[in-house]
């Protein structure tokens, strides 16, 4: 059952949340009518029926589109989402942390194994975003760890409801929602990609099934991302009754999208060194909710 | 200094050197000299008067004197005088010396010389192939006259133009010959070091459209204004005028009043327009999607209303030799200023978000550096050269049209980067429509035309420039028989700016290539109205404002 709902929401969520961003929050800042809300699917459906073309004969170009959506739902399989997560019980933050850096060492790949410059340079910028950006993440999984005393994330987002705020706690929460932007790759971190610099970066000589398998993993990324901030940090609705947790989640998520979008409109795209000075300060803020937890405060 | 004592002055100074100078106005002087004294006297113009240089011209000048007329424009801004400096080389040895060694900015239009007319600037530091194709012949001189404005020579296989190598240690990231953000092309070979740029090459001129050699072959003077037009494709008005006062000039036509009022709103009209194209532009290309959005949706209204005065949201095809083709009616003017102060409000809130917007500045403050020495240099022109210190401005410094009459501020800036070419744009945009106002309240009655009654004369010569969106663009005219030019010269401002680039980028970020390119604002084509096509019947039908209005505006707007 919950295996249903970890991989729905993370397959049709994702893309049903990137819909009502583009209509509901970029659409109306722009002054436009903006795509239907579906239209994700639609992108996606049309590049899943195209010739299956490869720029190169590399295997890892053939399969890393795979992996990365495989890792990703696997992530989502460990999430807290509401509810107690399906692979709850068999894994814990390592082994998520490991799946999302999965899914992120295949966008590498995916760039240079492309014979293009321009996805050469995305996946040097993606490979420095990606060792500023995932350690705020996993120090705040951390902080959380010393708190509740167990690496489950279940178990994390269960002591959080049961004790209520923590000053570690909401720091961590505060430095996860900082990095958030440069987690599924938005404005003003969408470096890796910036198509106006070097053509969407490491996925320039993707299309048709594979550049769907990518951005299909891409759509659910943000859901696991927003799901472990929801879930972890922000205890509200953890302890509701079924289907209240769920619906509460539900809700939580697509506030912090609709921010992630809000945030992504009403900015321009920085340069790389100023993202990583950015999140010098970021992984900071999180060292320094992390000495709070070790406190105890 | 008035023009006159400016010639003497070069006469006393290079003696028999300097054959002959006459003057046209008081502002425009032509000085013929022997060909071995050129570099001097260019450099006595550059070093010592202070004249900024603007372009070189060849013309085939074998039927009337056995020779190539080479001719190198300046202009001295602080005494509002054009200088145009005549030599020229017989037609057995066409060579004449360079002058870039001494004065930069020649670089492009030295060389263009040479493929156009076939001229060699010996001792040139980089004579490659500048304008035309890589499988051009090598002998073969389209503006020549002897080269018909048609000719096709075959296509060539296996030829590609020469190329700078990268510093040691440097890669190349290609940017273009298409790119997203550069709606036209234009092949940039940017050479960086891991993000680092050190350095850039750039081959461009795919889109010539061989229109002098039209102007000077196979068009009439009144058909000349509306192909200057379709130089480009964003400010083509500016080409019109330019041309049209060029020629006016030459032979002498006096122009009514009110059509060079008209021409005037029509020019700050495109001004506006175009400044906020290119907001919209440098905006997406930092990923500022919301910028062009809005900048894009407050222009539509005075694209609707250049239609309704012109005819023709762009291209406004207002000009003829000796006024403009259409009045703008009395009733007309609360429209235009109505337009024009909606969009003013709003520029004005966005020229304030700016300065406070963080992450704008941190794209825009210190990036694309242009030195005011290497403007100067290399003869930037316009809000490129404005943003770097250097205060020209056309409409101040050679004032043309109505310009003499209004108040103009020159917006100039000084911390030479991206954002103060930002600024600069910002302010002149606010400054047009106050210009427009001042237009429309002096506004006189009479005629919009002049009756031009004989033959144009044959072998008059004047120049003529209009501040264009972009700079300065600069005409001149040779006049002929045959009812057209004999040799009609265009600069448009991009020519000069374009060659600001490679500086501007070293020791930027690459990710800083694009905003730095589209900061001076390189021109583009913009298409003319919606049209629906019916795929079954293959019927075309184009919208009129009334049914795009109504099926496409945002309730929010109305």
């Amino acid at each position: 059952m919950t295996f249903v709902l970890n991989l729905g929401l993370a397959l049709l969520g994702g893309p049903l949340l990137a819909g009502v961003v583009r209509k509901m929050v970029k659409a109306r800042v722009h002054s436009r009518q903006g795509p239907p809300i579906i239209q994700p699917f639609y992108d996606l459906f049309k590049l899943l029926g195209k010739e299956d073309l490869e720029s190169s004969p590399s295997l890892v170009l053939r399969y890393a589109p795979m992996v990365a959506l495989a890792a990703i739902l696997a992530a989502a399989l460990l999430t807290p989402m509401g509810v107690r997560p399906p692979l709850g019980g068999h894994g814990d933050m390592i082994v998520f942390t490991y799946f999302i850096t999965i899914a992120a060492v295949m966008v590498i790949f995916a760039g240079l194994v492309s014979a293009s410059p321009y996805s050469m340079m995305g996946a040097g910028r993606e490979i420095m975003m990606h060792l500023v950006v995932e350690p705020v993440l996993i120090i705040c999984l951390v902080i959380a760890a010393i708190k509740s005393g167990s690496l489950v994330m279940w178990d994390m987002a269960a002591w959080n409801y049961v004790n209520g705020p923590s000053i570690s706690m909401i720091v961590g929460g505060v430095a996860l929602l900082l990095a958030l932007q440069a987690q599924i790759g938005k404005i003003p971190f969408d470096i890796a990609e910036a198509e106006t610099e070097i053509m969407g970066g490491p996925l320039v000589e993707l299309s048709g099934p594979k550049l769907a398998l990518f951005e299909w993993a891409f759509f659910a990324r943000q859901i696991v991302y927003a799901s472990v901030l929801a879930a972890i940090f922000i205890p509200w609705g953890t302890g509701f009754a079924l289907p209240w947790n769920i619906g509460a989640h539900l809700l939580k998520i697509t506030v912090i999208i609709l921010l992630v979008g809000l945030i992504d409109v009403v900015n321009p795209r920085l340069r790389i060194d100023q993202a990583m000075s950015y999140f010098f300060g970021v992984v900071f803020v999180a060292l320094v909710g992390m000495a709070f937890a070790l406190i105890g405060a | 200094m008035n023009v006159q004592q400016l010639g003497e002055t070069i006469k006393d100074r290079f003696g028999p050197d300097v054959i002959d100078f006459e003057t046209l106005g008081p502002d425009q002087l032509y000085v013929t000299i022997t060909p071995e004294s050129l570099v001097a006297v260019a450099e006595h113009l550059y070093q010592n008067e202070g004249c900024r240089y603007v372009i070189n011209s060849g013309t085939d000048r074998r039927q009337q004197r056995d020779a190539f007329l080479i001719t190198h424009f300046f202009t001295q801004d602080e005494e509002k005088i054009y200088i145009a400096v005549h030599t020229e080389v017989g037609a057995d040895d066409p060579q004449v010396d360079s002058i870039t060694p001494v004065v930069p900015a020649a670089n492009w239009s030295e060389r263009e010389t040479r493929d156009m007319v076939g001229v060699v600037p010996v001792g040139h530091p980089d004579p490659r192939r500048l304008v035309l194709s890589d499988d051009w012949p090598e002998d073969l001189y389209p503006l020549r006259y002897d080269v018909a404005h048609d000719v096709h020579p075959p296509p060539a296989e296996g030829v590609a133009p020469e190329r700078l190598e990268p510093p040691e240690g440097a890669s190349v990231v290609p940017i273009g010959p298409f790119f997203p953000v550069l709606e036209e092309p234009a092949y940039f070979r940017v050479f960086v070091e891991g993000e680092q740029v050190v350095g850039a090459d750039y081959r461009g001129f795919y889109n010539h459209r061989g229109i002098e050699k039209l102007g000077c072959s196979v068009l009439t003077y009144n058909q000349v204004p509306f192909i200057a037009e379709r130089i480009c494709g964003i400010c083509g008005y500016v080409h019109s005028c330019s041309y049209c006062q060029t020629v006016e000039r030459a032979a002498g036509i006096e122009v009514p009043d009110r059509a060079e009022y008209i021409r005037t709103i029509v020019l700050e009209l495109e001004r506006v327009q175009s400044h906020t194209l290119w907001l919209g532009i440098a905006g997406h290309i930092i990923g500022f999607d919301t910028v062009l959005m809005q900048t894009w949706r407050m222009r539509e209204p005075l694209m609707w209303l250049c239609e309704r005065i012109t005819g023709n949201r762009k291209a406004y095809g207002m000009n003829l030799l000796g006024g403009v083709r259409r009045d703008i009616k009395p009733e007309v003017y609360g429209d235009i200023r109505g337009v024009i102060d909606k969009i003013g409000d709003e520029w004005a809130e966005l020229a304030a978000a700016i300065p406070g917007d963080s992450t704008l500045m941190a794209r825009l403050q210190g990036t694309g550096i242009l030195t005011t020495e290497t403007a100067r240099k290399l003869g930037a022109a316009g809000p490129t050269a404005r943003g770097s210190g250097l205060a020209i401005d056309v409409r101040l410094d050679h004032p043309y049209a109505a310009y003499d009459r209004l108040e103009v501020t020159k917006c100039v800036h000084d911390s030479c980067d991206n954002l103060a070419r930002v600024l600069v744009r910002l302010e002149e945009t606010l400054d047009a429509i106050k210009i427009i106002h001042q237009a429309l309240d002096d506004m006189p009655d009479g005629p919009i035309m002049a009756e031009i009654d004989e033959e144009l004369p044959a072998g008059r010569q004047a120049m003529s420039a209009v501040e264009a969106p972009r700079g300065e663009v600069f005409h001149w005219v040779l006049t002929g028989t045959e009812n057209r030019p004999e040799r009609w010269r265009v600069r448009a401002p991009t020519y000069a700016n374009l060659q600001c680039v490679p500086p501007m980028l070293e020791d930027n970020a690459l990710a800083d290539v694009p905003i730095c390119i589209g900061s001076y604002d390189p021109c583009f084509s913009c298409t003319e109205r919606m049209e629906v096509v019916d795929v079954n019947s293959g019927q075309v039908r184009v919208y009129t404002e009334e049914e795009f209005r109504n099926e496409y505006d945002q309730p929010g707007d109305k």
